[in-house]
């Protein structure tokens, strides 16, 4: 069996340790958990943020997505506070955008496509030129895989327990 | 002319008997050669030269390796400048012409060879003829001396950077057909065996050697480099994208890691819905779970534990339908409707995800796998 999770430096141990704790936060207030698909979806909301943050902090500031990971979830959660005042936040930041598509035309767009597509998925991927991009695909990924892997354990704690 | 002779003495001509002066003359002499042309009127080229030039080649190709290393002198001959001496010639070109003394006598029997050579051609277009028989000759070489020696080919890249350096230089627009045929065809020939010549940067950010054939600027250096570096990143991702060894090309690797990125994406989106969906009031202690519980269950589920990152990827492929299904219970979570919808789209999507996957690995997914009924009752169950 592999030790890897009992390595307590290690990404997958520091990203499970904080989504159990947020985990236990969502589950808590409920005392009578409700059957409604409403219910159901606002908490599916708030597991998958608690998912995207403890993989962010567990990477702290160390990467390009992860900054803007946790500076997108900022934005948000002070743009659903700020709601009630009638302010429209934006949400996804375009000001580095045209950044990055000078640095497209720059350098040919011989995988202009491709690499657009990319750019949007990784989060904070359109202020990157390719060579960052790549390497931020590289690591998103690995983190991606830990992820799915501590929040399928997760699953099967929780279904365990139930 | 000065940076000509910076960067010939820079180049290092091992095993060759020239001292840094004797290459400096006969640099200047190749200079005033085409500085002479610059002032004759064009003329066309004697198609008896060319052959000639062949047989030069095959007397000079006893000497092996001593050919190419004495070629600026071959063309150079004293007696072409004397041929020019009357001629209108700018002063400091002839101030040096002193230099021209220090040619070693080794070379007198070349120059003899070229004497005859030149004294039947005209004069303008001398510079032509001369970059054609060097072409012709290191086309000789190539072929019978094969790319044996990687000095021998560096030597040879440089002398080509070389020559069409001093043609950007002095030419312009005025090339000539055959030497840009002449050139093409070497670099077509050379491309294959020259693949060893590498880039030889040098501490010294000024001397840079070129692949043949490519050019030398730093815009293009850089652009080589950053491609490199790119190539280099690919073959990293590869490495991490599972059944992208088998395509080649950057556009499909890019389409595979999009596609494996957007699957891990949706993988989590569906757990979390799954957790979101199965959990109930449960009190999760944070110290007593992640060591030791997680070892336990990864225990459990053997199969898991053989791939512990990979552990929910195949279970979880989910194709656009299963994200249209997940999107779908998503809408109708939304509104308000039965529960027993919501059962029968979770359903679909857990049967989806069981037809594309391994059945080892989907253990918690076993329950699932009830009739409706079932499941909405296992619903009712979870929930209170």
């Amino acid at each position: 069996m592999d030790l890897q999770n009992l390595n307590p430096s290690s990404l997958k141990s520091r990203f499970t340790a904080r989504f159990l704790r947020a985990l236990t936060e969502i589950n808590a207030p409920k005392t009578i958990s409700s059957s409604s698909p409403r219910e159901i979806f606002q908490r599916y909301r708030r597991i998958k943020v608690a998912a995207d943050k403890s993989m962010a902090y567990s990477v702290r500031s160390r990467r390009i997505w992860s900054r803007a990971t946790l500076w997108r979830l900022r934005t948000r959660s002070r743009s659903r506070r700020l709601v009630s005042f009638g302010r429209r936040a934006s949400v996804k930041t375009r000001t580095t955008a045209s950044h990055g598509k000078e640095n497209k035309e720059h350098h040919g767009a011989v995988l202009g496509v491709q690499a657009e597509e990319l750019r949007e998925l990784v989060p904070g991927g359109e202020a990157m030129d390719l060579c960052n991009l790549l390497d931020e695909t590289a690591h998103y990924i690995k983190c991606l895989t830990t992820q799915g892997f501590c929040v399928y354990m997760g699953g099967l704690l929780c279904e365990g327990c139930c | 002319m000065l940076h000509t002779l910076e960067s010939l003495e820079s180049c290092n001509y091992d095993g060759m008997d020239m001292t840094v002066l004797e290459r400096q003359a006969a640099r200047l002499k190749w200079q005033q050669q085409y500085y002479v042309v610059q002032n004759n009127n064009p003329v066309p080229l004697s198609a008896s030269s060319v052959p000639q030039s062949q047989g030069l080649i095959g007397s000079n190709l006893g000497s092996g390796q001593m050919v190419e290393l004495k070629r600026p002198e071959v063309f150079l001959g004293t007696d072409d400048l004397q041929d020019f001496v009357n001629l209108p010639v700018s002063g400091p070109d002839f101030g040096e012409s002193e230099k021209l003394d220090l040619v070693p006598p080794e070379a007198a029997a070349d120059y003899c060879i070229s004497r005859t050579f030149n004294c039947q051609m005209t004069t303008p277009n001398i510079a032509v003829m001369k970059e054609e028989r060097e072409d012709v000759i290191l086309e000789k070489i190539e072929s019978t001396t094969g790319s044996g020696r990687v000095s021998f080919n560096k030597r040879k890249a440089e002398a080509v950077a070389d020559h069409k350096s001093k043609d950007k230089r002095i030419r312009g627009e005025g090339e000539s057909e055959v030497k840009t045929k002449c050139s093409t065809e070497i670099s077509r020939n050379s491309s294959k065996e020259n693949s060893k010549a590498s880039e030889v940067q040098k501490p010294d950010y000024i001397h840079v050697r070129a692949r043949r054939g490519q050019a030398t600027d730093s815009h293009s250096l850089a652009e080589r480099a950053r491609r490199g570096k790119i190539s280099n990143k690919m073959k990293c991702l590869q490495d991490l994208v599972p059944g992208c060894n088998k395509i080649t090309g950057k556009a499909g690797m890019l389409d595979e890691i999009i596609n494996y990125v957007q699957s891990l994406q949706r993988q989590v989106e569906f757990l979390s819905m799954k957790i979101a969906a199965l959990n109930s009031s449960v009190e999760l202690s944070v110290q007593n779970l992640p060591m030791k519980e997680f070892p336990a269950y990864v225990a459990n589920f053997p199969a898991a534990a053989k791939l512990p990152e990979m552990a929910g990827l195949p279970c979880f492929q989910l194709n656009p339908l299963q994200k249209e299904s997940v999107r779908f219970m998503l809408n109708e979570s939304l509104h308000p409707p039965q529960t027993e919808g919501v059962a029968r789209a979770s359903v679909c999507i857990t049967e989806q995800s069981l037809s594309s996957s391994s059945m080892t690995q989907l253990q918690p997914f076993s329950t699932w796998n009830m009739d409706p009924q079932g499941l909405y009752n296992m619903y009712n169950m979870g929930f209170h």
